[in-house]
């Protein structure tokens, strides 16, 4: 039930958030009424402050954070495998040179990181190194781990003495072995990806105004809260629910690779050393 | 970041096993090394922007000469490297510069809008460090359900920080006019002196820091319950409050001070975002605001002591959970 609702729901929100601005009732960008009318039944959701129709902006206004994040958590989880394949296949000082950068790097919040970023860059850049510099240490490390315990099992084994070269085994034991893990690693980059390209959103860094966007809305619409709360808690409850979505269906995936992992009780967690 | 299942082992600075003085100096070194890193992070951001300080301080009309001259007056005409080793060792001694906006000196501007920073800090914190022991404490001992309850911590941690602050601006002063939807503190005045104002950007902070910290605690938690010496007290038939207490809570003490380190120091980032949304005159805010208009020298001294102040809190926490840790090695 689970396994199909959610795959079923990250692909209406894909689709609605790709395909929200044909749907809009009005231009997201013009002014279609009166400002800060509370939702009636021309409004659905009612106006803001410049009269544009709050439900035709929040239909448009996931498309350009929600790619932004998701080429952000592309890039970090790319460079977390790279780096954790490499680390945990080879082993010795280059593991433990590419762990301490890792580590290093792991001290400082994503968002202070964004904010440094954001200073000389374009915020989509910045979002992309912050998600980069917040994120990739940690793929690297459960990548790495896995990589470790699957390098010492028997069908990789079997691989390297058949004389396959270390790309093909990489290619084609260790990486489908791992697969569950990386997708749900995958989207809690994007969960911090978006968080990080909504806090810049909302700190007026972000997409520049008129363009309709969830975290400027809430920037733009907080002084009318009073007046039309929907024009702050629409843009927040698309945004909250579509993070939260990504978050559940990281954590199902990680489930999913748990329950098809060998002899899972013989295998006692490994102490956090 | 946020799956508890694997997050303490990923997201944790991890206990070492060797002496905690040691284990302590070693985390000094990295925390000065960082802070390096960061400053010369900060300082290079702010080079490549286009046009320096000169182009910006110079009056409308000002030609050539005149932004030639003044820029040799400034130092900007020497190598990047010496004007980092200048303003670093000038940040050394405490001058942080004068603000290119308004002129004043930067210490001034921090020193009187740090206590309101850290006043959303310590109330969030307040809030989140039992709230996320309380929420770990559910996920890690429920025995049916366990799926859900990680769902829950999961999907509360992910929710932006900047939706729950417009959600509960929403509720709280759109639906409910309880309190004031911006929180403008008068310029010298204590933030504790208008709770009325604190409260939801400090609520906005909390909540999902809760949520975050319980799912870097919830797997320590139900590490800690399987240990065989609360299995033993179990058989035994000690009360469940006192297994709690004496048997379970002293082992999560050290991982409780880690999380509430690294949450801490999400917090004075997540400060920007909270004061720039409810016009809380603040670091963050004042970061954000020097950002937007390339006040540079603000830029620089403020991102560089929000980096120390997480740093410090990171090293703190290090040195507490390594003077608190039980020591499994001795006792088995």
């Amino acid at each position: 039930m689970i396994r199909l609702l959610v795959p079923l729901s990250l692909a209406a929100v894909a689709a609605l958030v790709l395909g929200g601005g044909w749907l809009a009732p009005y231009d997201p960008t013009s002014t279609a009424g009166a400002p800060w009318q509370p939702p009636n039944p021309a409004h659905l959701l009612g106006t803001d402050a410049l009269g544009r129709d709050v439900w035709s902006r929040v239909l448009a206004g996931g498309g350009r954070l929600l790619t932004v994040s998701v080429a952000a958590a592309l890039c970090a989880s790319a460079l977390g495998i790279a780096g954790g394949l490499v680390a945990g296949w080879s082993g010795g000082p280059l593991a433990r040179l590419l762990t301490a950068c890792a580590d290093f790097l792991l001290a400082l919040p994503s968002l202070l990181l964004a904010l440094v970023a954001a200073i000389a860059l374009p915020w989509q850049t910045a979002v992309v190194v912050a998600t980069v510099c917040g994120g990739a240490p940690l793929t690297l490390r459960v990548v790495r781990d896995a990589v470790r315990t699957i390098r010492t099992s028997g069908y990789v084994e079997a691989a390297l003495l058949r004389g396959e070269t270390t790309a093909s085994v990489l290619l084609r034991e260790v990486f489908p072995a791992m697969r569950g893990l990386v997708s749900a690693d995958l989207g809690l980059r994007l969960v911090v990806a978006i968080q990080v390209c909504a806090a810049l959103g909302v700190l007026g860094l972000g997409a520049t105004p008129p363009a309709p966007d969830w975290a400027l809305m809430l920037r733009e619409n907080m002084t009318g809260v009073a007046t039309n709360p929907w024009a702050v808690a629409a843009p927040a409850i698309a945004l909250g629910a579509t993070t939260v979505l990504f978050a559940l269906a990281a954590q199902l995936s990680f489930h999913e690779h748990e329950d098809r992992r060998p002899n899972r009780a013989g295998q006692e967690e490994k102490p956090h050393a | 970041m946020f799956g508890p299942e694997t997050a303490p082992a990923t997201a944790l600075p991890h206990p070492r096993r060797a002496a905690a003085g040691d284990s302590f100096l070693f985390a000094l070194a990295r925390a000065v090394l960082l802070l390096a890193l960061v400053s010369a992070a900060v300082f290079t951001a702010t080079e490549l922007l286009p046009g320096d300080a000169a182009d910006l301080r110079a009056s409308a009309g000002a030609d050539e000469e005149q932004i030639r001259h003044l820029r040799q007056e400034l130092g900007l005409d020497t190598e990047p490297w010496r004007r980092y080793l200048d303003w670093v060792s000038a940040l050394l001694t405490g001058d942080l510069g004068t603000s290119l906006v308004n002129g004043r000196p930067v210490a001034d501007t921090l020193a009187q809008r740090l206590p309101a920073t850290l006043a959303l800090v310590a109330g969030a914190l307040a809030f989140a460090a039992p709230a996320s022991l309380a929420l770990a404490w559910w996920a890690g001992t429920t025995r049916r359900g366990r799926r859900i309850s990680t769902a829950v911590l999961t999907g509360g941690a992910a929710v932006p920080m900047a939706v729950t602050a417009a959600a509960l601006a929403a509720l709280f002063s759109g639906a409910l006019g309880l309190v004031p939807p911006v929180s403008l503190l008068p310029p010298g005045a204590s933030p504790w002196h208008h709770p009325d104002l604190l409260f939801l950007p400090v609520l906005s902070m909390a909540l999902p820091t809760a949520f975050f910290g319980a799912s870097l605690l919830a797997g320590a938690v139900a590490d800690t319950v399987r240990l065989p010496h609360v299995a033993d007290a179990r058989r035994r038939g000690v009360p469940s409050w006192q297994i709690a207490l004496v048997d379970v809570l002293p082992f999560l003490l050290a991982p409780f001070v880690r999380v509430t380190a690294v949450v801490a120091g999400g917090l004075i980032a997540a400060a920007a975002v909270v004061e720039t949304l409810f016009g809380y005159p603040g670091v963050g805010s004042l970061l954000v605001s020097a950002i937007s208009s390339r006040d540079l020298p603000v830029v620089q001294a403020t991102a560089v002591l929000a980096a120390a102040v997480v740093l410090a809190g990171l090293l703190l926490g290090d040195l507490v959970a390594a003077l608190t840790e039980p020591a499994r090695g001795r006792t088995a």
